[in-house]
């Protein structure tokens, strides 16, 4: 090949010859916008608002359980629910097909909101089951909330990755004298798992940042806690540290997942 | 004028057991269909302004100028890892309080809810797009950045002229699907009492034992809404394909 | 040999002074001297991998070589520093590249008139009749409104030098311009490049179209390893060289 030159090689004097295009923005914009932002956060606090959010630290704290809560057992409910939706996709029956491929439709172009919403107000607030009452508490209903578009995602995830792998690899397992059980457990399911590891985790990040949706309906995580907190005290500067507080948390929570993912997608990305 | 199939349609619906009734009462049908129009209005208007604060970002992102690369790499990664909601509530209740104080009351303060979710939403979805048309620049063959250069193009002219029209073509797909997903944020607004469709709907049913009634209504809305999208999207990839090129 | 006498006069276009250049550890330039002057068509052959498109690049500043200097008319490209005197330099040289690097997203002529229009400000109207005639020029007059995409390897890169010649460069660079192409489209492209060489255009060729290289040239310069071997007229080069390295690569060709 004629690709003697060492142009695809990385080299530092290149990159100052030929960069890419600088942006046009004025510098000075987005800094002025933050200084004077903080500036005027800065001007409103008072000495004794950290101990306040030390006070109120407990009540938050059980709010964020709930986020967590809520969000475990609905990516739970979704990867079991979207793993089964995701083999129906699959099938070769139009009348198990159609039916799965509406059901994931429906629940991925559905606002999440709308769909708490609807469980929390079309399901009862208690199940009957023969004699016996149950009770189905709000933040169950949040759970099922999420749940629904959550095994949506999980089912196109589960379906591209069953897809991605070709008949090929059974082919090549086979005549290596596996069977089909062995095929799917050594060949099969772990180049699977490979694919659906990064999206899956991307899709629990996002699940546990909609959990907040669930203050919209009453009940108690985070959001509604801060709500609480800042509408009770009613002062700015505890306003200001109560929502930094809850973003920094979603973000501590969340921002290590997508770092992760990241990685592997990137890992995977040469295997 | 729909006073006249109205009515048939609200029997027919009492027939299989769902109460339209409120389509009846002009004042709470009006109130709903304002309500669309809001929505509809709410995610063309973020649409156009989340793509622009995309552009904006995505140059930065893309910048040699570490004080400006990582400023806005700080600033997609705060974006996309905390929930929607929080930033919605962090501008409506901290932000918008800060411009009321600094204007000297609330009645002085140009911004309104409406306003607010508005600019969330183009902050929040231009992180994503930025991050896709990032990518797409960083997919621009080196080629063409070379033979560029070679005509005599500053770095500037390379990113209007070349860079930007192919990044924005390999993202045009990833841009797609964050215009659906704001689209259906849009209905975050009924947290701060934006009177979209979902909030008309709240206010309807909170009246009236129609919630099953109005999910549906609110269902279709949003998905005759994201097929649009979907489908604009479609006719401006159609116009931007570049024959021959494989992609 | 008046002919050579002749050609000493001639004034000299492009300079290439101890030019050394590396990416990293590896040392791909290591002091090039070399002349080109005006009119004149130099090839420059080689073994994969002895720096030849490199040596392009550093003459219109895609590349700042480590040391040395590089001249090219009366302005010395080592020592440009602003994005400015770089771009007013390119201005000054086509490039034509191995890989064509159309823009896929505008048609033929679209392509031919982008930099007229925005670089040197011409009127879209003379730009595009100016156009039109580059591409009539290169066989192509009835592709204008056709993606580079659609059109042949051969095809594109008539494109491409139509699209570097509508610069009105006083120098133009081929970089291996037919190492990518199908064997049946590498002859129109050569003879589009001759017919430029027959017009005295100054041009400097990377190739491994040796037969070419002997055609075209006023002089043949041979690298191996970022260093220069041997130069000289076509006929010596091809058929009585000193340095037995080029001898062996000429050999090695022709066997």
């Amino acid at each position: 090949m004629a690709t003697d030159e060492a142009l695809a090689l990385e080299t530092p004097r290149e990159s100052r010859a030929l960069p890419r295009a600088r942006p046009t923005l004025s510098p000075i914009v987005p800094w002025a916008v933050g200084i004077a932002l903080t500036w005027l956060a800065l001007a409103h606090f008072h000495r004794d608002s950290v101990a306040m959010l030390w006070h109120w630290a407990p009540h938050l704290a059980l709010g964020l359980r709930m986020n967590v809560l809520i969000s475990v057992l609905a990516i739970g409910i979704g990867t079991v629910l979207g793993a089964v939706v995701g083999a129906l996709e699959l099938s070769r029956c139009r009348w198990i097909k159609a039916p799965a491929r509406g059901y994931v439709h429906a629940f991925r172009n559905a606002p999440m909101l709308v769909l708490l919403f609807f469980t929390t107000y079309v399901f009862p607030f208690e199940i009957h089951v023969g004699s016996l009452y149950l009770p189905f508490p709000d933040w169950i209903k949040v759970t099922v909330g999420l749940a629904l578009p959550a095994s949506a995602y999980i089912a196109e995830v589960f379906r591209g990755a069953l897809l991605s792998i070709t008949s090929a690899q059974w082919e090549a397992a086979a005549s290596l004298g596996l069977s089909r059980s062995q095929s799917l457990r050594w060949v099969i399911l772990p180049q699977c798992f490979k694919r659906v590891l990064p999206p899956w985790m991307n899709l629990y990040a996002m699940i546990t940042m909609s959990t907040t949706l669930a203050s919209l309906v009453g009940v108690t995580e985070l959001l509604e806690s801060a709500r609480n907190a800042t509408n009770t005290v009613n002062r700015t500067d505890f306003t200001i540290l109560v929502y930094l507080a809850v973003l920094t948390l979603f973000f501590l929570y969340c921002y290590p997942i997508t770092r992760f993912t990241a990685r592997l997608e990137r890992k995977y990305a040469f295997h | 004028m729909p006073e006249s199939w109205l009515p048939a349609f609200v029997v027919a619906a009492k027939s299989v057991g769902l109460n339209y009734a409120f389509l009846l009462n002009a004042f709470e049908r009006e109130a709903w269909l304002k309500g669309v129009v809001v929505s509809v209005e709410l995610s063309f208007l973020s649409i156009a302004s989340s793509l622009l604060v995309g552009l904006v970002i995505a140059t930065a992102l893309t910048s040699e100028r570490p004080w400006l690369a990582r400023p806005a790499r700080a600033f997609v990664e705060i974006i996309r890892n905390t929930p929607t909601l929080v930033q919605i509530f962090c501008a409506f209740f901290v932000l918008n309080m800060l411009v009321s104080q600094a204007l000297g009351g609330p009645q002085n303060n140009p911004l309104t809810a409406y306003a607010w979710v508005v600019i969330v939403l183009s902050l929040h979805f231009g992180a994503y797009h930025a991050e896709a048309l990032r990518a797409g620049i960083e997919a621009v063959p080196k080629g063409m950045r070379e033979s560029a250069a070679s005509l005599g193009f500053s770095r500037r002219g390379r990113l209007i002229h070349v860079e930007l029209p192919l990044a924005f073509r390999f993202a045009w797909p990833s841009l797609i699907n964050n215009m659906v997903d704001l689209v259906k944020a849009t209905s975050l607004g009924s947290a701060i009492a934006v009177g979209e469709v979902t909030y008309a709907s709240l206010m309807i049913w909170v009246n009236g034992d129609n919630v099953l009634e109005l999910m549906i209504f609110i269902f279709l809305v949003y998905a005759a809404l994201t097929l649009f999208v979907v489908w604009l999207g479609g006719w401006v990839e159609k116009r931007l394909r570049m024959p021959g090129y494989g992609h | 040999m008046s002919e050579s006498d002749k050609s000493q006069e001639r004034q000299t276009l492009v300079q290439l002074r101890n030019v050394h250049l590396s990416f990293g550890a590896n040392h791909v330039l290591k002091g090039i001297d070399l002349k080109v002057r005006k009119g004149d068509a130099v090839s420059i052959i080689g073994p994969s991998g002895s720096g030849k498109s490199t040596l392009l690049r550093c003459i219109n500043g895609l590349l700042t070589p480590e040391r040395g200097e590089v001249v090219v008319g009366d302005t010395p490209v080592h020592a440009l520093k602003s994005e400015a005197e770089r771009i007013a330099l390119r201005k000054r040289i086509g490039f034509v590249f191995q890989q064509y690097n159309l823009f896929p997203h505008l048609t033929v002529l679209q392509n031919v008139v982008l930099a007229p229009i925005r670089i040197l400000g011409m009127e879209r109207a003379s730009a595009e009749r100016e156009a039109r005639e580059l591409l009539a020029r290169v066989c192509l007059a009835d592709k204008d409104e056709a993606y580079p995409g659609q059109l042949s390897g051969g095809q594109q890169q008539r494109v491409a030098i139509a699209r570097a010649l509508a610069m009105h460069p006083e120098l133009v660079l081929f970089d291996e311009v037919t190492s990518a192409l199908d064997p049946e489209t590498v002859g129109e492209v050569l003879s589009v490049i001759r017919q430029l060489v027959e017009d005295g255009m100054t041009s400097l060729l990377v190739t491994h179209e040796m037969r070419f290289a002997e055609e075209v040239s006023h002089e043949v310069v041979f690298t191996e390893g970022g260093e220069i071997v041997e130069h000289g007229t076509p006929r010596d080069i091809f058929h009585a060289p000193r340095n037995p390295r080029t001898n062996a690569f000429i050999n090695a060709l022709r066997n």
